[in-house]
């Protein structure tokens, strides 16, 4: 075993991950009440609400460990509702698991239902039926970035925690204890930079700390390199051929290969081009930013009501060529050349 | 009626010389030439697929190639080909006796190529390609649509000829050519109905004028009007969008789209894949995409609400409003070559690839205990990273995680095979380690028995959970 662990290496984000809510460091006030569900082995549906990598999963598994000790995955169903969100599921594998016998041993089974605001609304209908019908022997915990998206009669039968954003100082406190433990050599600017890039994400701060320790040590250069190399090129490009080429085929090219061979969706590439525009290395208007950015915004409005990722994306880019327009006629005009 | 008007108008005024198939100079041209370089001996292709509309003049331009280079023509058409047999018997006149001097050539048409059946007509595709690879003799295929998935393979092979829709005019001059020869009284008025209506075809503008020259002896504008039913034709998919693009009224956009078997989801990724081909300006490519973005919406709204009355407006905005969108009139009717739906293409070429990225994403998902979304777009750009500059500690994390070889190979194309080779060593070491503590007798016996110890294999089992879901479909 040891052997293994000195040549196989995990994710940190999963081998730091807590396993009990005592080694819970954040969300004090969530913690102490879970830790009162556990101690009088009872409790009701669950809602944990929040911003992402603030603990929600982390805290859903450890309770279940809390409860159920090493073998809790015995006793607890997890689904993440993105990849499995239709009607289907809930009415296959939700329910019978849900309506299955308890074993001796344990007050209940819970059934775990990650980024739940990711539900079809019949799903969320049939969901809601279940929690009533087996309440005695099955408890949910729904996990929700957005609880408003969680229909009004599944939020009034769940207990709602609203998890906070982590505070910069605890991220980097346990970024440093992590790199402690791995002997990775840190700079405090370099968790620093790590902080800002993954924007009070646990999971995502952690992911870059470890890109950059594979790159030598944590320090602001490796960090941003990281961020640099792991941001596909072809999203400033496609941004550029557009906008300062007007060429609508090759940012459509660019977009493909996004699409296909990075795996990326619609709105990855929708927030990866939102950053980009708001980058001072991006040489153009203010106001023309603005404009993008609220474009970018309809556009993955309409994403989000189910339409089709390259249609809508090739739409944007028909309007970035439009509005470069007077930016490339203002280059030509000028002799001297533009970047 | 005299015997010699029994004989159908479109046989009678046949084109007996090249010189005569009306216009297709091009395509005339590239025929003649690969037609030469058989007679030569040296044909880069072995056969030529002439495509085109109907009624452009495909078969007729190989019948009077036929007649004025003193070939014979032996002609298999859609319903010879139902048995794969059937064709090679073909096959097998045309490969013997070739070089027979001064033997009298062949030319070999299989005509409407695309009416095969990719499953009803099984091995006859096959059995054509078979056959262009074993001919001694030119080899001409014909067909409507060359696109047609099923034909990829015989495309391959065949040097692709085009034939362009016949214009008004063109077809004007032959029917007055025919009034003339008929000594029929025809209105102008008439003649440009007939024209219009074929819509390029040629052969049914014939056929239209001999039913109203033939019944009524007189080719009235008020006759062809009535007795004249309005032909519903299918089009070929570039056709169809051609149409849609270069409408000027909206109901030509609506009809094109009628006249064709893509479901709208299909027919709407045609449009997005040429939509700015022709529409160069960028006002005009950006209203287009509007439009074309607001269609999808409503495909959207279709699917999510059940609701398949708004399929109408869906269907309404990617043809009409598109064809709207487009004003410019320096690109409107500008003729450009359309492409085949790049997304479709992709879709296929990419599934492996595609498979092998979700399969790493629910391997992720799973360790992390996240959504495979997440995976993709946040996990693997920063594996990439991992993978792309410290190939040791790549291979470290492969182990941990129980990565595939081709996974590895996904995450980086600079140093896949290197992390595959320090994966293995890593495996070997462990291996040696784990055997280490055991006596040599008892450690041979396992050695025997598997490469791996089952204590280390069932780790890895355990480690590698969503790629044994996979590796089991």
């Amino acid at each position: 075993m040891s052997t293994r662990s000195v040549l196989a290496e995990l994710l940190w984000a999963e081998k730091y991950r807590p396993r009990s809510l005592r080694e819970m460091v954040n969300q004090e006030e969530i913690v102490k009440r879970l830790q009162v569900f556990v101690k009088e082995k009872n409790m009701p549906h669950l809602l944990f609400a929040g911003p992402p990598g603030t603990g929600k999963t982390t805290a859903a598994h450890a309770l279940a460990h809390d409860l159920y000790g090493e073998d809790y995955r015995l006793y607890m169903l997890e689904l993440n509702a993105s990849d499995e969100r239709g009607i289907d599921v809930i009415r296959t594998k939700v329910k019978e698991f849900a309506r299955s016998k308890l074993p001796a041993n344990v007050p209940f089974k819970i059934i775990l239902l990650d980024e739940a605001d990711n539900m079809t609304p019949d799903a969320q209908q049939a969901l809601r039926r279940l929690m009533e019908m087996y309440v005695d022997v099955t408890r949910f915990i729904l996990i929700a970035n957005y609880p408003s998206k969680i229909i009004e009669p599944i939020q009034s039968r769940c207990a709602v925690f609203r998890f906070t954003q982590l505070k910069k100082e605890d991220v980097i406190s346990r970024l440093k204890w992590i790199c402690n433990n791995e002997k990775v050599v840190c700079d405090d600017r370099g968790l620093e930079a790590v902080y800002e890039v993954s924007e009070g994400d646990m999971r995502k701060a952690i992911n870059i700390l470890q890109a950059a320790a594979a790159l030598g040590e944590v320090n602001v250069s490796n960090v941003y390199r990281v961020v640099g190399l792991a941001t596909p090129a072809e999203v400033r490009a496609l941004l550029k051929s557009a906008l300062f080429e007007g060429d609508f085929l090759k940012a459509r090219d660019n977009l493909r290969k996004l699409m296909v061979s990075y795996g990326l969706s619609g709105v990855d590439i929708i927030k990866q081009l939102h950053r980009e525009i708001f980058s001072s290395e991006i040489n153009m208007p203010e106001e023309m930013r603005v404009e993008i950015a609220d474009y970018l915004g309809e556009i993955q409005f309409r994403l989000v009501e189910g339409a089709d990722d390259e249609i809508q994306l090739s739409a944007l880019l028909a309007k970035l060529v439009l509005l470069g327009k007077p930016l490339r006629q203002q280059v030509q005009a000028k002799p001297t050349k533009v970047k | 009626m005299s015997q010699e008007r029994r004989i159908p108008w479109v046989v009678k005024y046949r084109p007996s010389r090249v010189a005569d198939v009306v216009n297709q100079e091009e395509a005339k041209k590239a025929f003649l030439n690969w037609l030469d370089s058989w007679l030569r001996g040296k044909p880069e292709r072995k056969a030529a697929l002439l495509y085109g509309p109907p009624g452009s003049g495909k078969t007729s331009l190989v019948e009077a190639a036929a007649r004025e280079y003193g070939l014979e023509l032996l002609e298999m058409n859609a319903s010879d080909y139902r048995r794969a047999s059937d064709i090679e018997r073909v096959a097998l006149v045309s490969s013997r006796g070739a070089s027979l001097v001064r033997a009298r050539g062949k030319i070999i048409l299989l005509d409407e190529v695309d009416g095969i059946s990719a499953t009803a007509d099984l091995g006859a595709l096959d059995a054509i390609v078979n056959l262009i690879n074993k001919t001694s003799y030119p080899v001409v295929l014909v067909a409507n649509d060359p696109w047609d998935p099923k034909l990829r393979e015989l495309r391959e092979v065949c040097l692709l000829i085009e034939f362009k829709r016949l214009t008004k005019t063109e077809i004007k001059k032959v029917l007055q050519n025919i009034c003339r020869n008929e000594k029929l009284d025809c209105e102008d008025e008439a003649l440009n109905f007939i024209a219009e209506r074929a819509e390029g075809d040629l052969r049914s503008a014939i056929n239209d004028i001999e039913a109203l020259g033939e019944g009524f002896g007189r080719v009235t504008y008020a006759l062809a009007r009535t007795v004249l039913g309005y032909r519903n034709r299918e089009l070929n998919s570039f056709e169809v969008v051609r149409r849609i693009l270069t409408a000027k009224y909206s109901w030509q956009a609506r009809i094109a789209a009628s006249q064709t078997d893509l479901a709208p989801d299909e027919l709407i990724q045609w449009i997005n894949e040429n939509v700015p081909r022709q529409a160069v300006d960028p006002e005009d490519l950006w209203r287009a995409f509007e439009s074309l973005s607001r269609a999808d919406i409503y495909m959207a709204r279709v699917v999510k609400s059940g609701n398949w009355d708004l399929l109408a407006y869906a269907s309404d905005m990617m043809t009409a409003g598109v064809a709207l969108a487009i004003t410019n009139p320096q690109y409107k009717f500008k003729w450009v070559k359309y492409g085949f739906p790049e997304k479709i293409r992709m879709l296929s070429k990419t599934r492996e690839v595609r498979q092998v990225r979700d399969d790493l994403a629910k391997v992720i998902a799973q360790h992390l205990k996240c959504s495979t979304s997440v995976a993709k777009s946040e996990v693997i750009p920063l594996l990439r990273v991992i993978f792309d500059n410290n190939p040791e500690y790549a291979a470290r994390l492969a182990l941990g995680l129980g990565l595939s070889d081709s996974m590895i190979k996904y995450l980086s194309e600079r140093n896949g095979d290197r992390v595959v080779k320090l994966v293995e060593d890593l495996r070997a070491q462990l291996r040696e380690a784990l055997l280490g503590g055991l006596e040599s007798p008892a450690r041979k016996e396992v050695e025997k028995v598997k490469p791996a110890t089952k204590k280390a294999e069932r780790r890895r089992a355990k480690s590698s959970e969503g790629l044994k879901g996979f590796l089991k479909k």
